[in-house]
């Protein structure tokens, strides 16, 4: 079988995507820390501040966050074919079909309908990921800046107070852990019943797509 | 109680219930349960006061002062009622040849019994000439009482540490108690003034306990100096999260911020002023926006001063504290991003222009599509 190399993603979206994947780790792991500081009574002593450095990369991490999702929102738009949202939005009629048949596959029934970018299933998981991630920013800010005056207009009218916030926040970051788990092993089941070199598109950019 | 100072200025006597409390206050103070507040009351209650001799040498009376004019005003009298003042200069009604007599007939009578008090520092310079009371040196009336003393309390940083007489050059040559007496038991109430809770809780602990409370190696009671002002200060939250006054009168210093880069020494000394507060009318300096000056560490007016500057070396978490380092990172990154977009952005538009393209939709996308391939 023949296969041809085509561009998938673009430089920018590769950055966007590790970017995104590494503050992810990093917010979880501090995030945890921060809920439960469990090092706090063997590490609190003069000069050491665990529970501050852990917030302090949280609150970087969450910087990162907030570009990388800034990116992808500008890609949505202004990126290459793959990258915007009415490729693979289920919103087209190819697009619905191609959603129900991504099921299908998935459930061992029915063949890859295959695409150069995303499948619809995974992007519309994307999406919720994606308006996901704008609550994580919105809450996070909230509970960052509590005195500033924009962050608590917002907080307050979407989530509530500081505490149901800041709860919600951490519900959140369970539905990221959630869909890294499933996206992972996706990827990986992906990668050994449709060789098209998923895996290693999003360092290179190129996917491999069966000559016609 | 009342703390109405005109009403219980005129009322001299101490109710049960105002006692009960000074003692618990003290029991707390000294960081004992509440089951020995029965205890610091039978012996604050018995009818033998311990004798006391309250010595003045260099000092300005301002221990005195904070210690007589608490507004919890009971403190002040259960001071006076637990305890028999034999001997006080600023408070005592005797004077001149018979003041010196009650000095002389209580460390007689009482030799080896009595608690002898000594505020002020001894300047022993020129054979201590500095300071003379009744024509002696405040050297040798130290030098005369203090081996009477069944112990010696310390109190200010004058009599601790020599204080402000002694901060350099120290023309008199004034030294604490503990650098001539060096047989007695002695506790070091340091500070500038002092909490009379801490002086009080030490009297009770010796009254209770027959012994002085545990001190640490610069002679001060464990349990009012055994923490940091830093690490009991309300105000410690924003110097963790970087927020500070930068000017006195600024918008972080109405709003209540860390008083560190206006000079606070909180991070290098040790009291217990946050957790007691001054004066028993809740208040302490950094709470009404004044740095701590470390007054309660041994020669502070050279080690502290300028009072209005930061501490060198304090680590601040995160550099600048961590709200403050994260917002200024996340700057640059948010920034990063968008030149990140600025760069995809120019670098399409410039190549459709490149093109010469004025196609509808549809193509440009395409087109766009195999720019971006043919990029790598």
């Amino acid at each position: 079988m023949l296969y041809e190399k085509k561009e998938a993603w673009s430089v920018l979206l590769r950055l966007y995507h590790w970017a995104f994947a590494l503050s992810i780790v990093c917010l979880v792991v501090t995030g945890l820390y921060v809920h439960e500081p469990w090092t706090s009574t063997q590490l609190e002593a003069v000069r050491t501040f665990p529970m501050a450095y852990m917030r302090y990369l949280h609150f970087l991490a969450g910087f990162v966050f907030t570009a990388a999702l800034m990116v992808r929102l500008y890609l949505l738009i202004f990126g290459n074919r793959q990258e915007k949202f009415w490729n693979a939005a289920p919103i087209t009629p190819s697009n619905i079909v191609n959603f129900f048949k991504t099921i299908l596959f998935y459930l061992y029934i029915g063949k890859k309908d295959h695409r150069l970018g995303h499948n619809a299933l995974a992007f519309t998981i994307y999406v919720v990921v994606f308006l996901l991630a704008v609550c994580q920013i919105i809450t996070g800010f909230y509970l960052l800046y509590p005195e500033s005056v924009f962050w608590q207009g917002w907080g307050l009218k979407l989530f509530g107070t500081q505490q149901q916030a800041r709860f919600l926040h951490h519900i959140f970051m369970w539905c990221f852990m959630l869909f890294a788990m499933i996206h992972v092993y996706l990827v990986v089941w992906n990668e050994n019943v449709a060789p098209e070199g998923m895996i290693s598109s999003i360092f290179s950019g190129d996917k491999f797509v069966e000559k016609s | 109680m009342s703390r109405n100072l005109h009403l219980s200025d005129l009322n001299p006597t101490l109710d049960r219930r105002s006692f009960l409390k000074a003692c618990t206050m003290a029991a707390a103070a000294l960081g004992l349960s509440s089951e020995m507040v029965p205890q610091i009351v039978e012996a604050a209650a018995s009818p033998q006061r311990p004798p006391v001799v309250w010595l003045h040498f260099q000092e300005c009376t301002g221990c005195t002062e904070a210690l007589l004019r608490a507004s919890h005003p009971d403190i002040g009298r259960l001071i006076l009622d637990i305890i028999s003042l034999d001997y006080h200069e600023t408070v005592m009604a005797a004077a001149g040849r018979q003041a010196e007599t009650c000095l002389h007939d209580t460390i007689t009578k009482y030799d080896g019994k009595f608690v002898c008090v000594v505020e002020g520092a001894i300047p022993t310079k020129d054979g201590g000439i500095y300071c003379k009371i009744g024509g002696r040196t405040a050297l040798s009336i130290l030098k005369e009482v203090a081996p009477k003393a069944a112990a010696i309390i310390a109190i200010g940083t004058c009599a601790t540490y020599g204080g402000i007489q002694a901060a350099a050059p120290n023309p008199t040559g004034a030294v604490g108690v503990n650098s001539i007496i060096h047989d007695k038991p002695i506790v070091n109430i340091s500070g500038c003034p002092p909490n009379p809770i801490n002086f009080l809780g030490t009297v009770l602990h010796f009254l209770t306990f027959k012994r002085l409370p545990e001190t640490d190696s610069l002679g001060r009671p464990l349990f009012a100096y055994g923490r940091k002002i830093h690490d009991h200060c309300e105000r410690r939250a924003h110097f963790d999260e970087g927020r500070f006054v930068e000017k006195f009168g600024d918008e972080g210093h109405k709003k209540g911020y860390c008083l560190y880069k206006v000079g606070c020494k909180g991070p290098e000394t040790y009291a217990n002023c946050p957790a007691v507060r001054f004066n028993d009318v809740g208040v302490w300096p950094v709470s009404v926006g004044h740095g701590c000056v470390g007054c309660t560490e041994p020669n502070f007016w050279d080690t502290m001063t300028p009072f209005y500057e930061r501490l060198p070396s304090v680590a601040i978490p995160g550099d600048r504290g961590v709200v403050s380092s994260a917002e200024s990172a996340g700057k640059t990154i948010l920034g990063v991003a968008a030149a990140a977009i600025g760069v995809h952005a120019a670098v399409g538009i410039g190549r459709r222009l490149g093109k010469g393209s004025s196609c509808c939709a549809k193509p440009a996308a395409s087109t766009q599509a195999s720019d971006d391939k043919s990029k790598e």
